[in-house]
């Protein structure tokens, strides 16, 4: 479903990815943990060419990008069009009612129909819970009902991949569960998804498969499970110890 | 004292008529200024620099130059450029001009307050950058230049005076006019003076108001 | 074609800085007062502070070097061009700076008020040695920002006679016909009189600055 070989990004001097492989197959659940700092927030950003790549190859489909190479616009859309993108501050759009936070890019990209639209949204909003919240503005939500919105807004587009930027991360522990309900039914549903997350039980047991990134590098990677007891390099003892003994 | 108040409502006529003109003049610039303001708020950040040295050009002699210099090169100056202007037509391009040089960096300021995620969010929705700027960016930061813009007006409102030396007979044409005839001059600009205030401090005390309802939002 | 004819708008220059600096100083000894009197004079000097400030920027500032010049010139005081357009933008730049003034004044932390007065520090000195410095850094941008838009505002001298930038262009053009390259050049004029100005004051906030951080 993706494939991903060679990814580097400088920032300037800086070199933040230093030549990421990876490759993910369809419902898969990928979760990617490290250090702050480590290059995992970018290596999402630059999957779906919010950063621009430095170099390296970008496959999603059937559509490939290739950093070297100046990427048109037309070129970037095609790419993006699977991808499905949930942000750690949840970026709904503040001037608009949820029902329309959901519906405008249905109808603007997919062409849909406003009442074919608005029928998606309410269908999803009560997937995600929040049926009775469509006709609010999103400043009446709390950060969880926020964040689930943001999910639904990303599935009204058909997305075949869902990528999550430290969802919870803004949120309270009790309201970032709510969050990780909703992306754990979405697992089970055979979503693929690449989860950047700090949230340890959800890479061990959600995930089908955990990345774990320190200086821009894939230090370690392997069914979650094994990957989060036995962790082979030294570099993946010290931060698992770290987080894990809190 | 009477002799005042009589002379005070001799003059006031024609002294309305002049404000009435100052105000159209007025209201004539910023309705086409401020949309020009946009625009050039836009092509300022545009990629493309046959779009965006134009513009800062443009915007940098309107700002730059003096308003009043502004008007005498449109309508002194341009004629003999084979361009030759109403003194109307003179005040309402050089206060255009002036407006859309002032307001595109009162709106750049406004659409950049926007927070850049939000644009990314529209971006990763697929939205293209026109559709964007139209659903996401515009009705966000619009609203926020509102008292900015408002508090403009009353200054290019004040500024609208400066037409008298193009001779365009609005408000402060019409008081040196009866001044020259009469010689009564205190009495005739303390006229004039409560007349633009009796716009501008109702105006300046509502815009108070709303910036302050408006930061209490932020 | 020679382009001396445009040599008098130069000598312009030298008015348009020096009514720019008076009434800069004017403004900036009436706005300390005017702000002072809105923070500290009891309500009744704030309430007239306030309304004074009102006033002298609801009218426009060619009115009040009209009522200035020919109004109180017509009887009460005889008064220069000059003199009555630096008093004029004087009081219009009184205003904006006492608001200015009052905005420094708040975002400096009450803990600074409280430390010079836990400090035993009189009067005076809690004023001079610890607000003004900060006010001065805080300030400055602005206060520099409205100088330069002062300068232009300057233009509008002209038209009761004071010989500075506008006025030799207008003169020029009138004398030669070419009121083209004569208001370009001194429209250009300005924007040129304002780079250094802001050039300067960016160089000074830098040293400001750097003072403060760490």
């Amino acid at each position: 479903m993706i494939e991903v070989s060679g990814l580097v990004k400088d920032f300037g001097a800086h070199r933040v990815l230093d030549g990421i492989d990876l490759s993910v197959q369809r419902g898969e659940v990928i979760a990617m943990i490290g250090p702050s700092g480590s290059g995992k927030s970018t290596c999402l950003r630059c999957l779906n060419l919010l950063e621009a790549p430095s170099a390296g190859l970008l496959r999603v489909g059937d559509v490939t990008i290739d950093a070297s190479r100046p990427v048109t616009r037309r070129q970037r859309l095609g790419f993006r069009r699977p991808l499905g993108m949930v942000f750690q501050s949840f970026n709904l759009f503040p001037h608009m009612t949820v029902l329309r936070n959901v519906s405008l890019a249905q109808e603007r990209v997919l062409k849909r129909s406003r009442r074919e639209a608005d029928e998606i949204s309410r269908q999803l909003l009560d997937r995600v819970g929040l049926g009775a919240k469509a006709d609010q503005h999103p400043s009446r939500c709390s950060g969880g009902q926020q964040q689930r919105i943001a999910i639904a807004r990303a599935l009204a587009l058909d997305p075949e991949v869902m990528l999550f930027d430290e969802p919870t991360s803004a949120l309270d522990p009790e309201l970032g569960l709510e969050v990780l309900n909703v992306m754990q039914e979405l697992a089970a549903g055979g979503m693929t998804m690449i989860v950047v997350t700090h949230e340890m039980h959800f890479a061990e047991s959600v995930s089908d498969r955990v990345l774990i990134m320190a200086d821009g590098r894939i230090i370690e990677q392997g069914p979650s499970a094994e990957v989060m007891r036995n962790p082979q390099t030294e570099r993946a003892q010290r931060f698992l110890s770290a987080v894990m003994n809190r | 004292m009477t002799g005042l108040l009589d002379f005070w409502n001799q003059s006031l006529p024609q002294l309305l008529t002049g404000f009435t003109l100052s105000l159209q003049v007025t209201g004539l610039s910023l309705a086409l200024g401020i949309p020009l303001g946009l625009v050039l708020a836009l092509t300022l950040q545009s990629a493309s620099r046959w779009l965006r040295w134009p513009s800062l050009v443009m915007v940098e002699i309107g700002r730059g130059a003096s308003i009043l210099v502004l008007l005498q090169f449109v309508y002194f100056g341009l004629p003999s450029a084979g361009l030759t202007l109403s003194s109307f037509a003179s005040a309402v391009a050089a206060f255009c001009w002036c407006t859309a040089a002032y307001t595109s960096e009162i709106i750049r300021a406004g659409l950049q307050s926007v927070h850049h995620g939000q644009s990314e969010a529209g971006e990763v929705l697929g939205l293209d950058p026109a559709e964007i700027l139209r659903f996401v960016i515009l009705p966000q930061g619009l609203p926020v230049c509102v008292p900015t813009l408002l508090g403009f007006s009353i200054l290019m409102l004040q500024a609208s005076s400066l037409a008298f030396v193009v001779a365009l007979p609005e408000l402060m044409s019409k008081a040196q006019l009866i001044g020259s005839n009469t010689f009564r001059y205190m009495p005739l600009f303390a006229l004039t003076a409560i007349l633009y205030a009796a716009v501008c401090i109702p105006a300046t005390i509502v815009v108070g108001r709303l910036e302050r309802r408006l930061s209490r939002h932020i | 074609m020679t382009a001396g004819f445009l040599a008098p708008i130069l000598g312009g220059v030298i008015w348009t800085l020096a009514l720019s600096a008076a009434a800069l100083a004017v403004g900036m000894v009436l706005g300390a007062l005017l702000c002072a009197m809105r923070v500290s004079g009891g309500a009744v000097l704030a309430a007239l502070a306030a309304m004074l400030i009102l006033i002298f920027r609801a009218v426009p500032p060619i009115v009040w070097l009209f009522l200035i010049y020919f109004g109180l010139g017509a009887g009460w005081l005889q008064i220069g061009a000059f003199e009555a357009a630096a008093l004029g933008l004087g009081l219009i730049t009184a205003a904006n700076l006492a608001e200015i003034f009052r905005g420094a004044l708040k975002a400096i932390h009450v803990g600074q008020w409280e430390a010079a007065q836990t400090l035993g520090l009189p009067q005076v000195s809690r004023l001079c040695d610890v607000i003004v410095p900060q006010m001065l850094r805080i300030t400055l941008p602005s206060i520099v920002s409205y100088a330069i838009g002062l300068i232009k505002d300057t233009a509008i001298a002209s038209t009761i006679g004071v010989p500075e930038i506008a006025f030799q262009a207008s003169n020029v053009s009138q004398a030669t016909f070419r009121g083209l390259e004569s208001f370009a050049f001194a429209g250009l004029l300005y924007i040129g009189l304002s780079i250094p100005i802001a050039m300067a004051s960016r160089r000074i906030d830098l040293r400001l600055r750097s003072k403060v951080a760490r």
